[in-house]
């Protein structure tokens, strides 16, 4: 479990530049911890997509730009509901923090580029960050999250996920043709 | 007593010629419109096959966090942009196209099997 625990650490490592602390792990963190990081993640995908949507001409990365800003504002406004019926307030953590900060120097990466290799990178960061995602959300969180309704909500989350991981791969095929 | 039966005589041809009576049951073909329901769950729309006919209508009802469309592969209608718990209707013609799919979600196909007939 440990050892599956520290691969999806390592995977979301990989697509986020996070340098995983052996010191904190994802399995220690409580469910108001573990809805701040699907908070910020989701904030990072719509932050990835404005930016497509500024710099691609690319009609198929402007479509799942557009796709992603609708579908994670739509869990976020779930997530805060959530939180507001259950008198809750998300908590920052270590994943959180550094989510925010490595995505920051991804979209200064990103910012530099222009024409299709902007939209291979952004097409390759987005699979790469859902796969990431998914597996750290399935594999890890959803097992340890101990609210029903929270969990429920991962669960759903989960499956929109799975459909942008293959909405990506399809993006990724359109533009590397 | 004549002239009485004589002012109902006259008073049965008027009525029968203000108002000529039609059997109901006359045989004749009556259309009947229906009304359909896709429910859009778990990124599926269900039925992913539906039959209907020329006049008929078709309620879309979204029940994902996440909006989602049903848009004609052919152009030829749209139900727009539909929110969690929103639904749209469609009335179903001639030129409605019988594949569709979610704008927002591709991976989302459905179609129509459209009898051109509005007789059941």
């Amino acid at each position: 479990m440990k050892q599956k625990l520290l691969f999806a650490v390592s995977l979301l490592a990989l697509a986020m530049q996070v340098t995983p602390s052996p010191a904190q792990s994802p399995a220690d963190l409580n469910d108001l911890q573990i809805a701040h990081v699907a908070y910020v993640a989701d904030n990072i995908d719509i932050r990835y997509a404005h930016l497509a949507l500024a710099i691609s001409s690319n009609p198929a990365i402007h479509e799942f730009a557009r796709t992603m800003i609708r579908d994670h504002t739509a869990v976020n406004e779930q997530a805060l509901e959530l939180l507001k019926k259950l008198e809750a307030k998300p908590q920052d953590n270590f994943l959180s923090k550094q989510l925010s900060e490595n995505s920051v120097k991804l979209v200064d990466e990103m910012s530099q580029l222009r024409g299709a290799a902007f939209d291979r990178r952004y097409a390759e960061n987005e699979l790469a960050y859902h796969k990431a995602v998914n597996d750290l959300v399935g594999n890890t969180f959803i097992p340890n999250i101990e609210n029903a309704e929270v969990k429920a909500l991962f669960e759903a989350g989960l499956k929109i996920f799975k459909v942008h991981e293959h909405h990506a791969e399809m993006m990724v095929k359109a533009v590397s043709n | 007593m004549k002239r009485r039966f004589l002012l109902r005589r006259a008073a049965a041809a008027i009525a029968a010629a203000a108002f000529p009576l039609v059997p109901v049951w006359s045989g004749a073909a009556i259309a009947k419109r229906r009304e359909h329901r896709v429910e859009i769950g778990d990124f599926e729309f269900s039925p992913a096959a539906l039959e209907v006919s020329v006049g008929d209508t078709i309620i879309w009802v979204n029940h994902d966090i996440t909006p989602h469309t049903a848009t004609a592969t052919d152009g030829s209608w749209d139900t727009g942009e539909l929110a969690n718990g929103a639904e749209a209707r469609i009335a179903v013609t001639a030129n409605t196209g019988s594949d569709y799919f979610c704008a927002f979600h591709p991976v989302m196909k459905a179609l129509l099997a459209i009898s051109k007939s509005a007789t059941h």
